[in-house]
């Protein structure tokens, strides 16, 4: 431990200062949001005392009711069909001969990081109002397909990260050992790409249930997730309540990564 | 029963291009234990790769009992590899692994089972059989990956340096074991190492290789007694150089005449040697010492205790030096001295004239 080295940035006058206010300023204000959601009081800053009320408020709200279904329903859906893409995606990107335009691709994949989300959000709403007036469909499917594309780098990212760090033998002794192609992914690739796999899958879903801005493009009226709802309540007198719900949904997020971590621990060993 | 002919492998295009093979012949017998020797680099693992299907030859053909292997993708090729690091299956144990190459053919369960457990028994990996492969030692990941290559009876198996990451001990238990499984299952063996006495120990006959080609083909002792290159005869125990010229080459006999005068009977590759002044090659255990006025004469540079035999360092003129060994017998007494000029000499047919 007591390793000399040559230089150590903690030496750096200040450097433990603005290491603290950064964390301060990271996770201060999720402090007095998760304080402020047992509050008794109606007010979102001066306290008055601890209660369940705004949990109980919400949970007793038939529109967070609705918001909560619909946004699980279109994350689950958005991180099955981003998560199936990327897999494909990435087998193609990584288990293939270098082929012209490559890199192209790689950077076509990745595009909806770069792109600034509004700008997807209001080429999504014209595209997806064309086929409005012309099927007069307005359900869910506009939201889902959206988020879904979306979520694609996001799942793309850790399997192709986990395809890479593979080790190549394993598939060309399953290809030695008579397997065909299909058998070598499914007996050889696809089990050690698990954990890969569920991570793409838990960050597109993280993603998507907090979208707000291509969703909020998207949506036809009516239809609210937690986070468009929870917007829509801000313009109004606001509540506890949102405070509420925010720490509910940081809560699953924490359990997922959490879970994720247990997991992958377990495969390790 | 497999036949190379003309195989080259050119990776990369352009001005980054790069020969790994050069036009290698070569016909490996049916159950025959066949080692590719070379150092680093020389294209080895390209060439058992070749035959796994895992590389693309540029060139040439590839047949397996007369059967096109070119055309084949590597699960269809009736060859096995056991790989450099051996590449077993980390989320399956031992069992499963040396199940694998079976399962893939379709074979039913119950023969899956009674193979498996005939393969455990002959690595004597039996009790581990239900191990992660994780949990087991290096000597022991390497059986069962030759136990996975070994069950579905292939008519060849590939071996890439398959001992080099074991201890001293191991290695040579397992160099004993391997030339065991190869007699007791007929299969043929294609091996590969850079060790020249793994090489020498093992092997039925040796393909020497150098920068992408092979330089001799020969049994053990061919290579070892009579190499043809100068490079084959360096990288193969120990040898002394001898500048000679050459006075008569017939039928594969030469005469040369060493500086000294004296003329002396020494074996011509094939091909011949074909000029004027060559490079005789000399086993150190192949020359003795005795009384000025020998073959070659020298001064007396250095004596060298190895326990079980000693060598003599003689310098001469325009030479560089050169080695005797003698094998040492119980409590011989040492006749010669430092600084004592002595001649070296050598039976007739035993020198071998190189191509350089
Ligand atoms: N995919 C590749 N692309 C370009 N060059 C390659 C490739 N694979 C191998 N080579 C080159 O071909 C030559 C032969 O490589 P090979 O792996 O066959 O050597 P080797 O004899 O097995 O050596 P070692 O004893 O170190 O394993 C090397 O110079 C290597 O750099
Ligand atoms: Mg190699």
């Amino acid at each position: 431990m007591a390793r000399p080295r040559s230089f150590d940035v903690r030496q750096q006058t200040g450097f433990t200062f603005v290491a603290i206010c950064c964390f301060v300023l990271l996770y201060l204000p999720i402090i007095l949001l998760v304080v402020y959601s047992f509050n008794a009081g109606t007010s979102i800053a001066i306290w008055e005392g601890f209660s369940w009320q705004w949990y109980e408020a919400a949970w007793n709200n038939e529109k967070v009711q609705e918001a909560t279904i619909l946004s699980l329903i279109i994350a689950s859906s958005a991180s099955l069909v981003a998560t199936s893409v990327a897999v494909m995606a990435a087998l193609a990107t990584t288990r293939t001969g270098k082929f012209k335009g490559s890199g192209l691709v790689f950077a076509m994949i990745n595009q909806p990081l770069m792109i600034p989300e509004i700008v997807t959000a209001v080429a999504l709403l014209l595209m997806f109002a064309m086929i409005k007036v012309s099927t007069g469909y307005t359900g869910i499917w506009y939201l889902i397909i959206a988020h879904s594309a979306f979520c694609i780098p996001f799942a793309y990212m850790p399997i192709r990260a986990r395809l890479q760090g593979m080790d190549l033998n394993l598939e060309q002794a399953a290809a030695d050992l008579y397997g065909q192609p299909w058998q070598v992914f499914r007996r050889v690739t696809l089990p050690q790409l698990w954990p890969g796999i569920l991570s793409g899958a838990m960050l597109s879903f993280v993603v998507s249930l907090d979208d707000v801005v291509i969703t909020e493009f998207v949506k036809s009226a009516g239809q609210d997730t937690l986070p468009t709802y929870m917007l829509g309540q801000l313009r109004r007198a606001i509540t506890p309540e949102v405070n509420a719900i925010s720490t509910a949904l940081l809560a699953i997020s924490i359990a997922m990564v959490v879970a994720f971590y247990l997991l992958s621990k377990s495969k390790e060993k | 029963m497999i036949e190379i002919a003309g195989l080259s492998k050119i990776f990369g295009v352009g001005a980054s291009a790069f020969t790994a093979l050069e036009n290698i012949n070569v016909t490996i017998r049916e159950n025959e234990f066949f080692t590719l020797l070379g150092p680093s680099g020389c294209g080895k693992t390209t060439l058992l790769r070749s035959i796994a299907g895992f590389v693309n030859p540029s060139s040439g053909s590839l047949t397996v009992n007369g059967e096109d292997m070119l055309s084949k993708p590597p699960y269809a090729r009736p060859v096995n590899t056991v790989f450099q690091n051996y590449a077993l299956f980390p989320h399956m144990t031992v069992a499963e692994n040396i199940g694998f190459g079976l399962e893939m053919l379709g074979r039913p369960k119950s023969e899956i089972k009674s193979v498996v457990a005939d393969m455990l028994d002959l690595v004597q990996m039996a009790p581990m059989a239900d191990r992660m492969t994780s949990q087991i030692s290096g000597g022991q990941q390497q059986r069962v990956a030759l136990a996975r290559a070994l069950a579905p009876k292939p008519k060849v198996l590939l071996l890439d340096e398959p001992l080099s990451a074991l201890d001293f001990k191991l290695r040579k238990e397992m160099q004993i074991e391997l030339k065991r499984l190869q007699s007791e299952t007929g299969i043929t063996f294609v091996f590969v190492t850079h060790d020249q006495e793994e090489a020498l120990t093992m092997s039925d006959r040796i393909a020497v290789m150098k920068s992408g080609r092979i330089l001799q083909i020969g049994g053990p002792k061919d290579i070892y007694d009579h190499p043809a290159e100068r490079f084959v005869a360096d990288f193969i125990g120990d040898t002394n150089f001898v500048s000679a010229d050459l006075v008569t080459e017939a039928n594969g006999i030469a005469q040369v005449r060493l500086p000294s005068g004296k003329t002396v009977e020494a074996r011509s590759p094939a091909g011949g040697a074909q000029s004027g002044s060559v490079t005789i090659a000399v086993r150190p255990e192949h020359a003795v010492l005795s009384e000025p006025g020998a073959l070659i004469d020298g001064r007396l540079k250095n004596i060298v205790y190895f326990g079980t035999d000693t060598h003599y360092h003689i310098e001469s003129d325009g030479q560089p030096t050169f080695v005797v060994r003698r094998q040492n017998q119980p409590d011989a007494v040492e006749h010669h001295q430092v600084g004592d000029t002595v001649g070296i000499s050598f039976n007739s047919g035993t020198a071998q004239v190189l191509r350089d």
